[in-house]
């Protein structure tokens, strides 16, 4: 049951400002399905690693990543074909259905409410795009299989969220922002929640891992042979992932008359660009954009206890970014973890995924570790909690998304207190 | 005509030139659009193929294409290194160049230099489909058939992910405020512009180019081929990017610039089977022309993509329905204008409403409809207020 809060006709961004909360949490990982096996992964420094079977990696003189082995959507994708929907997809839903579960809710009772599907991507479909193209190699363009060729818009990641969930009354889209989409959705569903133009959000990120983008990163030399060790002095880059996370958002007001579990509160996002290299991450930028979302959540950065980094383990990545961290909280900067050092990188979903990591520890009360340390880089020395996590009261989290393009997004999310 | 922007008197006071808004509503406005088109690289060009009433196509005569493909819409004469020169473009796929060149006339004056107002703290909005096909299959292509699957051209692989056409036109304009790709298919344009909308009036930017593109390709032949075979035999499919400056209700005056719409409302909602297309959409209108408080009696032109049927079909009877029976606006559809340009389509026929409003002295002050049915289920309308100043100048 979903009481009404707000005259849908009257709520516009000008008259009202809702505070916006995190009732539901989907996850679809490599180190664990549903938010309870991802938070005891999270707890444990479980890793994701593993030899890559989602393609042929013949040829390549190594090909770790973390990838989701056995995955069956069938327990979350109940009233779509999982055959229609590309892996990416079964991912984004599987994520939604969970949330949607475990914020209390029945799809039933979304389905008078306008709402937001915002979910960040990568790659989009790209598992099936190596398909078709191994297709066309094969026997020409005319052999692709149009069952794959139907599946591939990448707006089909959102789109079927709604379409499993019975609900029409829905914005949806798919924001392809690359590794920091999880971070620009979830800043979308806080804008449109916030200003009351949806009553509720669904928003997250997902991707599938594929050929093209093992092959890309590898190619630019940017991928670990074994492990990933985001700010260790001998770091070799990222493993490529793959998995999804969903966030249910509605307003406090929402939340409170319905009597849902409060997880956290979103309390702001930045978002800028570097407009400066396509693929090298810019210090002053980053540490722009951190500042643009301490300013959006009315933080200061003495009040930020973890950071949750985007720490892919690239040498370039790393520097920029605690050298960034050193900008904007100084000397005395709150601890920074890299959850990828046990998902990977799941490109679009890194992000989201993080952002569910944070609200764990805000809840959980620890932080999870950056595992595989072995000796902290004195270029990026931040204290990223090596190899185990750490009991902690976690008020509040800083999580970084940065992309190619210089597209960075930073998201904050608190602790659920009544006044704020 | 030359761009409407370029022509207003350096002393427009505040006020003229402004669209009268709703109270206590901030208000988003156009100032400004630019087009790669196939009519032409410049909006010139866009202008006069729709005064003349010019049918663009020409056969795909390139290798490769399904020849069920028969014509198709290109940009006449486009190519990366042509239009943006030599340096920076060796890498440069066509969908970039498009959003390139498209966000560079759009934020260019008459005399070459960067128009007032849009420093770069300037947000950038572009509506995709899932950016260039063609980047991501050849990238593939090569991993499969070369000697080793890594030798791949490392300098290609930003192609391949679908925020880099917004991402380089950040870096060839030096726009650092937020940079957004939005995909939605033939809705994407539409919400690309509900995106810079929210940008706005949650204050994290002033200035706003938003836009669609779309590059013609045979990868993207062939998948329209694999997805629509009769469609993609019934259409000619087509390319550009359309782009349009938003700017707090206002603020164009400042700098010179005319408000050419003011955008009212935009109401989205999803179709699982075609069946639902009509219901859906009609619920958008309803709520847009309440939203915008505007009668649909008012409304000058109903722009559409376009599309196969039945959904077509559907959205003209929703149209219908809510429009009323006895209702004559202009009506264009983006897919007999330009070809199908998919990603593009939505910003394409918003951006040919602009074009003949300016030419069209009953336009002033009465509203637009633009729609988007696109076939994966994103349903989507937009209501704007069209300007009184382009009118006033153009007669």
């Amino acid at each position: 049951m979903w009481p009404t809060v707000t005259d849908p006709d009257q709520a516009t961004a000008d008259l009202a400002e809702h505070r916006v909360v995190i009732t539901g949490l989907g996850v679809v990982s490599s180190i664990g399905v549903g938010a309870g096996e991802f938070q005891a992964g999270l707890l444990a420094g479980r890793s994701g690693a593993r030899p890559i079977s989602a393609f042929d990696t013949k040829g390549y003189e190594y090909a770790n990543g973390c990838e989701i082995v056995g995955f069956d959507p069938t327990p979350w994708v109940r009233n779509l074909d999982p055959a229609s929907l590309g892996r990416a997809s079964q991912f984004s839903v599987s994520a939604a259905r969970m949330a949607v579960d475990d914020a209390g809710l029945a799809a039933a009772d979304l389905t008078d409410r306008h709402g937001l599907v915002a979910i960040g991507t990568t790659d989009g479909e790209s598992r099936d795009v190596d398909q078709l193209v191994a297709q066309e190699v094969a026997g020409g363009p005319d052999r692709m299989d149009p069952a794959l060729a139907k599946r591939v818009s990448a707006v089909r990641l959102a789109v079927a969220i709604a379409h499993e969930l019975g609900l029409t009354d829905v914005e949806t889209v798919t924001v392809p922002t690359a590794c920091a989409a999880g971070n620009y959705a979830i800043g979308y569903g806080f804008d449109a929640v916030r200003s009351g133009e949806a009553e509720f959000a669904l928003c997250g990120g997902a991707d599938a891992m594929s050929r093209k983008t093992f092959t890309g990163f590898y190619r630019l030399g940017a991928v670990a042979p074994q492990r990933c060790q985001p700010f260790d002095r001998n770091r070799q880059g990222i493993l490529t992932g793959e998995g999804a996370g969903v966030l249910l958002l509605e307003s406090l007001g929402s939340a409170r008359a319905r009597g849902a579990r409060i997880y956290a509160e979103v309390l702001g996002y930045g978002l800028n660009c570097d407009a400066d290299h396509p693929v090298a991450p810019n210090q002053d930028s980053i540490a722009r954009c951190m500042r643009l979302a301490l300013e959006n959540a009315k933080v200061k950065p003495e009040e930020v206890d973890l950071i949750s980094a985007h720490g892919t383990a690239t040498r370039a990545n790393d520097v920029a970014e605690a050298g960034a961290i050193r900008e904007v909280f100084g000397e005395r900067a709150p601890r920074t973890v890299s959850m990828k050092s046990m998902l990977g990188h799941a490109l679009g979903a890194a992000s989201a995924l993080a952002t569910v990591g944070c609200v764990l520890a805000i809840t959980g009360g620890f932080i999870p570790p950056t595992i595989n340390h072995v000796e902290t880089d004195p270029e990026c020395d931040v204290d990223c909690v090596p190899n185990q996590s750490v009991r902690a009261d976690v008020r509040v989290v800083q999580n970084n998304g940065f992309a190619f393009g210089g597209n960075n997004a930073v998201v904050l999310v608190g602790r659920y207190e009544e006044h704020r | 005509m030359t761009g409407v922007a370029q022509r207003l008197p350096t002393d427009l006071a505040a006020g003229a030139g402004t669209i009268a808004g709703r109270e206590g509503v901030r208000r988003t406005v156009i100032s400004a659009w630019s087009a790669v088109s196939p009519f032409g690289l410049d909006r010139t060009d866009l202008v006069a193929g729709l005064r003349d009433g010019r049918r663009c196509a020409a056969p795909v005569d390139a290798p490769g294409w399904p020849a069920a493909a028969g014509e198709a819409c290109p940009v006449p004469g486009f190519d990366a290194r042509a239009v943006l020169g030599r340096k920076g473009t060796r890498s440069m796929d066509r969908v970039s160049a498009l959003a390139v060149a498209a966000t560079g006339q759009l934020l260019r004056g008459p005399d070459g230099a960067r128009i007032d107002g849009v420093g770069a703290d300037t947000a950038l909005v572009l509506g995709t489909a899932n950016g260039s096909t063609q980047s991501m299959m050849d990238f593939i292509r090569d991993s499969l058939v070369q000697e080793r699957p890594y030798l791949v051209d490392p300098a290609r692989f930003p192609n391949t992910a679908m925020n880099c056409a917004t991402a380089q036109s950040a870096i060839w304009h030096g726009l650092r405020g937020p940079n957004t790709t939005v995909a939605g298919g033939r809705a994407a344009g539409l919400l690309a512009l509900q995106y810079a909308l929210r940008l706005h009036r949650s204050g994290r930017a002033g200035a706003i180019a938003c836009g669609a593109a779309e590059e013609l390709s045979a990868a993207r032949a062939w998948l329209e081929y694999h997805t629509a075979p009769g469609w993609l035999a019934a259409t000619r499919l087509g390319e550009g990017c359309a782009m349009v400056l938003l700017e707090p209700g206002g603020r164009p005056g400042g700098h010179g610039r005319a408000e050419l719409a003011e955008v009212l409302a935009l109401e989205f909602g999803v179709y699982g089977q075609p069946a639902e297309v009509g219901s859906v959409l009609a619920r958008c209108l309803r709520r847009a022309f309440v939203t915008a408080q505007e009668p649909p009696d008012r409304v000058w032109a109903v722009a559409s993509c376009g599309g196969p049927e039945p959904v077509r079909a559907a959205e003209e009877n929703a149209l219908a329905g809510v429009l009323g029976a006895g209702a004559t606006p202009l009506r264009l559809l983006s897919t007999d204008l330009v070809g199908d340009t998919n990603a593009a389509s939505a910003m394409f026929a918003l951006t040919a409403v602009l074009a003949l409003a300016a030419q069209a002295p009953a336009a002033g002050g009465r509203t637009a409809l633009l729609t988007a049915v696109d076939r994966d289920g994103v349903v989507g309308c937009a209501l704007l207020r069209l300007g009184t100043a382009a009118q006033e100048r153009a007669s």
